[in-house]
């Protein structure tokens, strides 16, 4: 038996997250990657919203078998220095762009464009977006944005092409844009549904690597506070044992 | 838009409390359980759809010691929670999160569990945190004994006499269940899987399945140890007494912060209750049948009210003041309803508002919707919520029409005097070693750079001086590039504009706020009774007692 914590306190008999298996990979369901991923944004310096956005699109991602948890992980590793002016989009008539040098995160992106998507700089067919790192980490803010418009929106690199209908699926080149180096694209917005991605069981629960599980644990822990004896007296039913 | 806000027909807008007088702290700290509570629901849908139960596998030996199945047959579907019975030395015993053993630990299983998945549950079900169950699995949960109450029974049963009356109500339960995890916890089954199903759709159903089976449980295990010491002479509980036992359940802070993480869900909650209240205050009269089916409930809820203890000084106070208000009620009841008044439902409701304590107020919710299932049990099923709808923010708004939202849903916000220390006194965090939220100090604790936002009225007015400095046509998504930090209070904002029951309307950081408050409210919307706070930070409750059992239902099932 794994004891996780030691625990020298009065018991609390909830708590709003469960710890994570730690040392081995593990079906985490949905709820979990989406918690453990807001969690590990928080702890590497996204502001709240910005980290439920990452939860969000790590468990949309994990939700269609593609490895979201891994994907976050490997950008805010990259990104967690690096100031939220150099990783927001610079926004223009048809283009979002990373501000000189930089590059963009694929969470402000992919939020940004959201929020974007009934304003007159988006009421075009194409959009240049990018380099962004991660891209595979746009394709919810894709699907959010194809529903919201009702319809499709293709991104194209380099590499390939993934298509996001209205109706949450995606299809193309999707194992290409999860392996991506940071890319410039453009998003056509109405285009065509390329190709049919077969369906999966969408609920199927996803095994995520051992060493991302621990890599995002470490991470969301950091938004934790270590015990006091002060915290730890009255929050829980001491001696409740009649 | 949700259900819930566009279901409201025009005709009960006059008799609506506004969420400015509903969702207040010390209101809903007074919060009692209703026919709308999930408890009962469940209940309900299981007598109104025929479900069978039964026991189709003990496994227990002489020490108290095996497995065991209880089986629940819905209309399509099957449920059946696992139990693991355990031999636990009272030294062992701890009702500690990150405790290593129970006396009995539980999983609710989706379908019929074959040999094979009861060998799986059995090497991960007892280890609860410690283990993994899969998304075959619904809930994860664990009780520990009353040592006092669960050796009394036994001792009793086993020598052929009935327990103690006065032992059996000052304990209430034979085990209590230490936490009950659903919702994709410890990779069971997520929400989203399941919420399709029209048994699962209200909120917690599979959580008080689990806790009502397990209640079934704590008396089958008794009388089985019973039996074991004391052969023939043992004789099983009386079921008047037997109907008297719950499961307890103690709350501590982990579960206050809920309602504050899930204001659609909370709107919903209370929206629905607010609009079953109206309902009833908009019958223009009254029979005879239905008000004496109120005067039945306001003698439980008198019984109720005095069988109810605490030792702590805010409960006791707020007791005597319940009881005192519904002996006021009984006697105001007397010649209600007057002969030819119309609208006599509302006629109590505003003498109750002026006459009565927030206990009284609160508990007269509960009695005036008891005799009125068929004019408001339909609003249960708008209790849920599918938060994922309201998760994409509208950049197009403008930061004018943003700032209107907050003047209009969060003016009880932007009078607070965030600078005055005692507004600022605490700060909601999640401690490292148990991973589970706290309440510490802000001037006598470290770790306030790590605060959790839970501090709802003091982001909103945040946000509102930030906006106050924007162009006022400047689009929300422009000021969301610029301010970041502020898109978690403009997306709950933007909730708040069409869930006006989202957000409690108190300063959650504040010197003298009662966490107890908020725990009561989501207790109370479960179906909890006999709420019993032992601090500012922790309660004792018990759900089910005095309610049927599954083998109330289907006797047979457990022959």
């Amino acid at each position: 038996m794994t004891v996780l914590h030691e625990d020298i306190e009065a018991m609390d008999p909830t708590r709003s997250g469960s710890p994570m298996p730690t040392g081995k990979s593990a079906s985490l369901s949905l709820n979990e990657i989406e918690q453990l991923c807001l969690k590990a944004a928080r702890g590497a310096g996204m502001s709240w919203g910005q980290a439920e956005e990452a939860g969000f699109a790590a468990a949309w991602l994990a939700r269609q078998g593609l490895d979201g948890p891994g994907a976050l992980l490997a950008q805010l590793q990259a990104a967690q220095d690096r100031a939220w002016r150099d990783i927001c989009p610079v926004v223009d008539a048809g283009a979002f762009r990373a501000p000189e040098g930089g590059l963009l995160c694929p969470i402000a992106l992919g939020s940004a464009l959201c929020d974007y998507v009934a304003l007159p700089v988006m009421q075009c067919d194409s959009l240049r977006i990018g380099p962004v790192t991660q891209p595979i980490l746009l394709l919810p803010f894709l699907s959010d944005m194809a529903r919201a418009r009702q319809q499709p929106v293709r991104i194209e690199w380099p590499g390939g092409a993934v298509v996001a209908s209205p109706d949450g699926r995606v299809a193309g080149d999707i194992g290409a844009l999860a392996t991506a180096l940071p890319v410039e694209a453009e998003l056509l917005i109405g285009s065509e549904f390329a190709t049919r991605q077969p369906d999966s069981d969408p609920m199927a629960p996803m095994v995520v690597a051992a060493e991302t599980i621990g890599a995002l644990n470490t991470l969301a822990m950091r938004i934790t506070v270590p015990a006091s004896d002060v915290s730890r007296a009255g929050a829980g039913a001491a001696g409740d044992n009649d | 838009m949700d259900r819930a806000h566009t279901c409201l027909p025009p005709e009960t807008a006059p008799f609506r409390r506004a969420p400015s007088q509903v969702m207040r702290l010390d209101r809903m700290g007074c919060a009692h359980p209703t026919r709308l509570s999930f408890l009962r629901t469940l209940l309900r849908r299981i007598e109104r759809e025929g479900w069978v139960f039964d026991r189709p596998v003990w496994e227990i030996d002489a020490l108290g010691v095996g497995r065991a199945v209880y089986r629940a047959k819905g209309p399509e579907r099957t449920y059946c929670l696992v139990a693991f019975a355990h031999d636990l030395p009272d030294e062992m015993r701890s009702d500690r999160v990150i405790a290593t053993a129970w006396d009995a630990t539980f999983a609710l299983f989706d379908g019929e569990p074959t040999k094979a998945d009861l060998d799986r549950l059995q090497a991960n079900v007892p280890l609860q945190e410690a283990g993994r169950i899969s998304p075959r699995e619904l809930s994860l949960s664990r009780a520990n004994r009353s040592v006092r109450l669960f050796a009394h029974v036994i001792d009793h049963l086993a020598q052929g006499q009935q327990p103690d009356i006065a032992e059996v109500e000052s304990v209430g339960y034979l085990m209590r269940t230490t936490a009950v995890y659903g919702s994709g916890k410890f990779g069971a089954a997520d929400r989203a899987a399941i919420a399709d199903r029209p048994e699962l759709n209200a909120p917690f159903q599979i959580e008080m399945l689990s806790v009502w089976l397990t209640r079934q449980f704590t008396v089958d295990i008794a009388e089985h140890l019973a039996a074991v010491q004391g052969g023939a002479k043992a004789v099983r509980l009386d079921p008047a007494i037997r109907r008297m036992l719950g499961v307890g359940n103690s709350t501590g802070l982990g579960m206050a912060p809920f309602l504050v993480r899930h204001p659609v869900l909370l709107n919903n909650w209370m929206m629905a209750r607010e609009e079953a209240l109206a309902r009833v205050r908009a019958q223009e009269s009254v029979t005879p049948q239905v008000a004496d089916e109120l005067r039945t409930a306001l003698s439980a809820a008198q019984v109720n009210a005095a069988k109810w203890t605490s030792t702590h000084p805010l409960q006791v106070a707020k007791l005597e003041a319940l009881r005192k208000d519904l002996d006021l009620l009984a006697n105001w009841l007397g010649d209600w309803p007057a002969p030819d008044a119309l609208y006599p439902w509302d006629a109590l409701w505003r003498w109750a508002e002026a006459e009565l304590s927030l206990e009284g107020q609160e508990a007269l919710v509960a009695l005036m919707l008891e005799p009125h299932g068929a004019l408001i049990d339909d609003l249960a099923e708008q209790m849920t919520a599918d938060e994922s709808a309201t998760f994409r923010l509208d950049g197009a708004m403008t930061t004018g029409a943003l700032t209107c939202i907050l003047a209009d849903h969060y003016d009880w916000a932007l009078d607070i005097d965030f600078d005055a220390p005692e507004n600022i006194a605490r700060f909601w965090y999640v401690s490292e070693e148990k991973l589970e939220p706290r309440l510490g100090n802000r001037f006598a604790e470290d770790g306030a750079a790590l605060e959790q936002p839970l501090c709802i009225a003091r982001l909103a007015n945040e946000l509102h001086a930030a906006l106050a400095d924007r162009p006022y046509d400047e689009p929300l998504a422009a000021f969301l590039l610029a301010h970041p930090d502020h898109r978690f209070m403009a997306r709950r904002a933007q909730i708040a504009a069409n869930h006006p029951f989202g957000e409690v309307r108190d300063n959650l950081i504040a010197e003298d706020m009662l966490p107890i408050d908020l725990m009561r409210c989501k207790l109370a919307c479960f179906g909890a009774s006999r709420f019993d706070p032992r601090s500012d930070k922790w309660v004792r409750i018990s759900l089910f007692q005095d309610m049927p059992y599954p083998s109330d239902i289907c006797p047979g099932g457990w022959t």
